[in-house]
């Protein structure tokens, strides 16, 4: 291997994992966007979407790689029972936790998240077990070699999915009444409401769409990794968030751009510094960035106080 | 207050204070481990070990004429600060006349501390790091073999059996990796062998592509791993995904058959581990105990065979003792010699360490472990 | 009689009227988090930083204490003082840079503080002891007339009274603070940070000294943390540990001196209230603390003082440039 070959290698891991961190951090983003809330319990959405698409195929009786149709079938399939388990749990979460505390200090529905955040991981425990369990390998391990950098089927599959999603999202927000009603609510909620905007259903749709995007992560991190645990949520969820902050909390394209940057950022520093530094070394990145630039990448401005 | 606050708050209490004390006299073992959070299946494995031990003897007449024995179990989740908690929830409770735990070394070093003060006896069945038997306790004692074994017997069969002249190691940096590695390191470099690097990676991290992929362009003969199952299982399997080749090896924190359910049949075939003690399915003293075991509670699990062992000693212990005291139940447990245990005669050095200081040689073969041999000393 | 007295008495009474140790000990634990918790209540709950990276001080204030022992000989009483002045300069150094960012900016950069804090404790193998943390810290020792030098030892009582003790001379300092000029200006600061410039505050100074305050005492919980523990590992001041003191003095009343230490005795105590449901009892905890805000959106003890800032309804371009 030359050094090129390795720094395109992990280049190649890094926007992988980045692409995964970006879909969870749209989610956190959409969400602050729309009411200024960290949703700590958004990891756990992504873990749950996890599990909810192991069931499904569990419950087919699937373990083994697929091809063709069947395989595209089934990812939908999982995808979308996934994304439907999420988004009605991001939906509860919103209607039953966080609705009823939005005239309240911004602190007091930040630490109702952390409540939710306990509650789902040992919920998913109690359900599962607390070991970890085993996520199937559906995608034929192929590779690929181009100009001796390995790149697998299922890392196309996840850029190639997580792309789409991204873009679709991008366009949601941008082109769409519904993304134009989340836009104003997030500009301007008490003028919306004049206008007969419904802003408590605007904002239920921003909870069920993030949650639903951070499903898909789910799956696809159970793909990649091929193991899935109650406990995932924390850790991942956690890098998300810092990405979404990278990118400028609030953001749609940062959130992306903050999720690849600080995959390839940890694949890097993890790769040539060293592996046990890893995680300081996506902190530094993240602290010396916004003390240059306080609003993170791309971010404009945000709500000045705690 | 609210009244519904108040309503809260008073049904908690409830519930806790609610569980009643029963009329006949007991007298308690106390069982710490993980029972929530990463860990918690290697607890559960070994607190099934500790209550088929209680009930074996249970089965047998009473421990104590009169009083009936129970098993108390703790979670430390794995946290030094709760494994104290815990510890001092026992001392505090004059029924509690011996512990078996905890799992973590990390944990069962400050806890030891409160069993000594407290003149309390206490077994760990899993704890190997070397330090915490030094520490000079007399209420300490332990049922696996020690790491300062482990690490250097893997070094011995790295070095002059796979014939693996360049290593790169790998640790989950806690107490118990840190030190299995430590000591691998050291006996390997004793061994004239090479050590390419030495790197930690987080408990709980899931992508190690990027450390395998740097480790892969060093070429190494093999790659070590002291840590936990979760983290070698995903080592095991990213290792096949980036293509490093040579062989992998790791220690006792590995042998649970999840890592080959985890990291595939394919990807683990040919990977080598020690485990603290001998193959308890090939112990023919083991034979009812690991019958009985899988009749109930379903395969088992690493260390549920040291839980029973551990459980099965201060039972032992305080039937010799013959009554519920703390020095008494120490003082049989002094006297202890050629104990009929699951791995032979039990016996224990001044240290409280048992004598039988066998390390299993395991391999994966066709999706399953498979015993080589002893390498012990 | 003041309420403060009552407590304080009821406080000492305790350990005569019921000496198991155990409940001594999950006290003097929550003893501990009342500090924490009033020492992050300077910085959240005084002057509305929010900080998401607490647990580093407390981590800087044990191993302070615990190096100064293990390689200076020097015991308890003459380490607590430089454990909490090293936290409390961290906390000052640490709080310059982060005076660029602000509100959920200032959150992350203070969590990222945090993480690093603790990942370099665990990688500082040399001087940290790793992962394997630092072994054999003296307990305190007290020289006691005609019975000659007590050490406190795995002993749960003098904990205990240090421990009430010390939360006792804090929550006094904390009141006194929140009454003088620097805790109104700091009140000041967290109602409107602009308003507070104009009329001459020093913003930059107080939002650091609010830092630095909160940073040693959070110094002066690690330094008896670790005295208690005798041993430290790095793995006891992760993320969660921030996460619950901000629980606490949030759930007590954001700014409530009485109430962080009420938030803390209540989250401090439920987990071994708990015990009992085994592994129920972290998915009950998660319910409780829902319930909790559901129920009393201020906080146990708040005051509702705090000027209300919803989480929608802000006047439009709330936001100012940082």
């Amino acid at each position: 291997m030359t050094p090129l070959q390795l720094f395109l290698q992990q280049l190649a891991n890094g926007l992988t994992i980045g692409a995964i961190y970006a879909l969870i951090a749209l989610g956190y983003t959409m969400v602050y966007g729309v009411i200024q809330l960290i949703n700590f319990a958004h990891g756990e959405v992504f873990m749950v979407g996890a599990y909810l698409a192991l069931s499904v195929l569990l419950l087919l009786g699937i373990s083994q790689p697929l091809t063709g149709p069947v395989l595209i079938g089934l990812l939908l399939l999982c995808a979308a029972a996934a994304m439907a388990g999420c988004g009605l749990l991001g939906w509860g979460m919103e209607r039953l936790a966080y609705r009823p505390l939005r005239q309240a200090q911004r602190l007091t529905a930040l630490i109702t998240a952390i409540g939710m955040s306990f509650f789902l991981q040992n919920a998913v425990m109690l359900l599962y077990g607390a070991t970890d369990r085993r996520f199937p390998a559906l995608i034929p391990a192929l590779r690929w070699d181009v100009a001796g950098v390995t790149i697998t089927w299922l890392q196309l599959a996840i850029w190639a999915g997580s792309a789409v999603l991204m873009v679709g999202v991008q366009a949601l927000v941008m082109r769409t009444t519904l993304g134009r009603a989340m836009r104003a609510t997030a500009q301007d909620p008490q003028a919306c409401r004049l206008l007969g905007i419904p802003v408590d259903r605007v904002i239920a749709v921003t909870f069920v769409i993030g949650s639903a995007l951070a499903a898909v992560g789910g799956m696809l991190f159970g793909l990649y990794y091929n193991t899935v645990n109650f406990h995932d949520g924390y850790l991942t969820g956690l890098k998300a968030f810092t990405a979404a902050v990278l990118g400028g909390i609030g953001n749609i394209p940062g959130a992306m751009l903050g999720g690849l940057v600080l995959g390839v950022l940890e694949g890097l520093g993890a790769g040539y510094l060293s592996a046990q530094w890893k995680n300081v070394f996506a902190f530094v990145v993240l602290v010396g960035l916004l003390l240059f630039k306080p609003t993170g990448l791309l971010g404009e401005r945000v709500a000045d106080r705690a | 207050m609210t009244r519904q606050a108040r309503l809260v708050l008073g049904l908690l209490v409830g519930l806790a204070g609610g569980c009643g004390k029963p009329a006949q006299p007991v007298v308690k073992i106390g069982f710490v481990a993980p029972l929530t959070g990463d860990q918690a299946p290697h607890g559960e494995d070994m607190l099934n070990g500790a209550r088929l031990a209680v009930d074996h003897a249970i089965a047998r007449g009473d421990v104590i004429p009169g009083q009936r024995l129970e098993l108390v179990a703790l979670d430390d989740q794995r946290s030094p600060t709760q494994a104290v908690a815990a510890a001092k929830k026992l001392a505090a409770d004059p029924d509690v006349v011996a512990v078996v735990g905890h799992l973590n070394s990390s944990c069962t070093m400050p806890a030891s501390a409160i069993y000594h003060q407290a003149r309390m006896l206490q077994i760990t069945p899993v704890s190997s790091n070397p330090q915490i038997s030094r520490q000079g306790f007399d209420t300490f004692y332990r049922t696996c073999a020690t790491d300062d074994l482990q690490g250097p017997a893997a070094a011995r069969f790295v070095a002059q059996e796979l014939g693996a002249a360049r290593v790169f190691i790998i640790d989950d940096m806690t107490t118990y990796g840190r030190g299995l590695a430590n000591e691998f390191e050291q006996a390997l470099r004793g061994l004239q062998g090479t050590v390419l690097g030495h790197e930690g990676i987080t408990q709980g991290d899931k992508d190690f592509t990027p450390l395998l992929t740097k480790v892969k362009a060093m070429r190494p003969d093999a790659v070590y791993f002291a840590g936990m199952f979760p983290e070698g299982a995903l080592l095991i399997k990213q290792r096949a995904d980036v293509g490093l080749g040579g062989r992998f090896m790791g220690g006792d924190g590995l042998f649970d058959p999840v890592l080959i359910e985890l990291a595939t049949p394919q990807a683990s075939e040919g990977v080598y581990l020690t485990t603290i003690g001998s193959d308890v399915h090939r112990m023919p003293t083991a034979e009812a105990f690991v019958k009985a075991y899988e009749a109930r509670f379903g395969p088992l699990g690493a260390y549920s065979a040291y839980a029973y062992e551990a459980t099965s000693l201060a039972i032992w212990a305080i039937r010799q003792a013959g009554k519920k005291d703390r020095a008494a139940v120490l003082a049989a447990m002094k006297a202890l010699t050629d104990y009929p245990g699951l791995f032979g005669l039990q016996n224990f050095d001044e240290r409280g360490d048992s004598r039988i200081r066998d390390i299993g040689l395991f391999t994966v073969q066709g999706g399953a472990f498979v015993f080589v041999k002893s390498i012990g000393e | 009689m003041s309420p403060w007295w009552v407590a304080a008495a009821a406080a000492l009474l305790v350990p005569i009227v019921n000496p198991n140790a155990y409940h001594l000990d999950v006290l003097t634990g929550a003893g501990l988090y009342a500090l924490l918790a009033l020492g992050l209540n300077v910085v959240v709950g005084f002057t509305g930083l929010l900080h998401l990276g607490y647990a580093a001080f407390f981590a800087i204030g044990a191993y302070a204490y615990a190096l100064l022992n293990l390689h200076a000989g020097c015991p308890f009483w003459a380490g607590v003082i430089p454990a909490a002045a090293v936290a409390g300069a961290a906390g000052v150094v640490l709080g310059i840079p982060a005076m660029r960012v602000r509100g959920d900016y200032l959150a992350i950069v203070t969590l990222g503080f945090g993480e690093i804090v603790r990942i370099a404790f665990t990688n500082l193998e040399r001087w940290t002891g790793g992962p394997n943390g630092l072994l054999g810290i003296a307990h305190p020792t007290l020289w006691i007339p005609a019975r000659g030098l007590y050490d406190f030892g795995v002993a749960s009582q003098p904990y205990y009274y240090l421990v009430v003790v010390m939360v006792m001379l804090t929550a006094m300092a904390c009141l006194r603070m929140s009454r003088s000029r620097v805790g109104r200006a700091w009140a000041a600061i967290r109602e409107d940070e602009l308003a507070a410039a104009c009329s001459g505050i020093d913003t930059f100074q107080l939002k650091l000294l609010a830092q630095g305050c909160g940073a040693a005492i959070a110094g002066l919980a690690g330094a008896i943390f670790a005295a208690k523990q005798g041993t430290i590992t790095p793995d006891s001041f992760d993320f969660i540990l921030s996460v619950m003191v901000l629980a606490m003095v949030v759930l007590g009343g954001l700014g409530s001196v009485p109430g962080a230490i009420v938030g803390a005795l209540a989250l401090g105590t439920l987990p071994e209230l708990l015990r009992g449901l085994a592994q129920y009892r972290m998915l009950l905890f998660g319910a409780v603390m829902i319930l909790m805000m559901r129920l009393r959106p201020q906080g146990l003890l708040g005051t509702g003082q705090i000027r209300r800032e919803p989480l929608t309804d802000r006047p439009p371009h709330d936001a100012r440039p940082a």
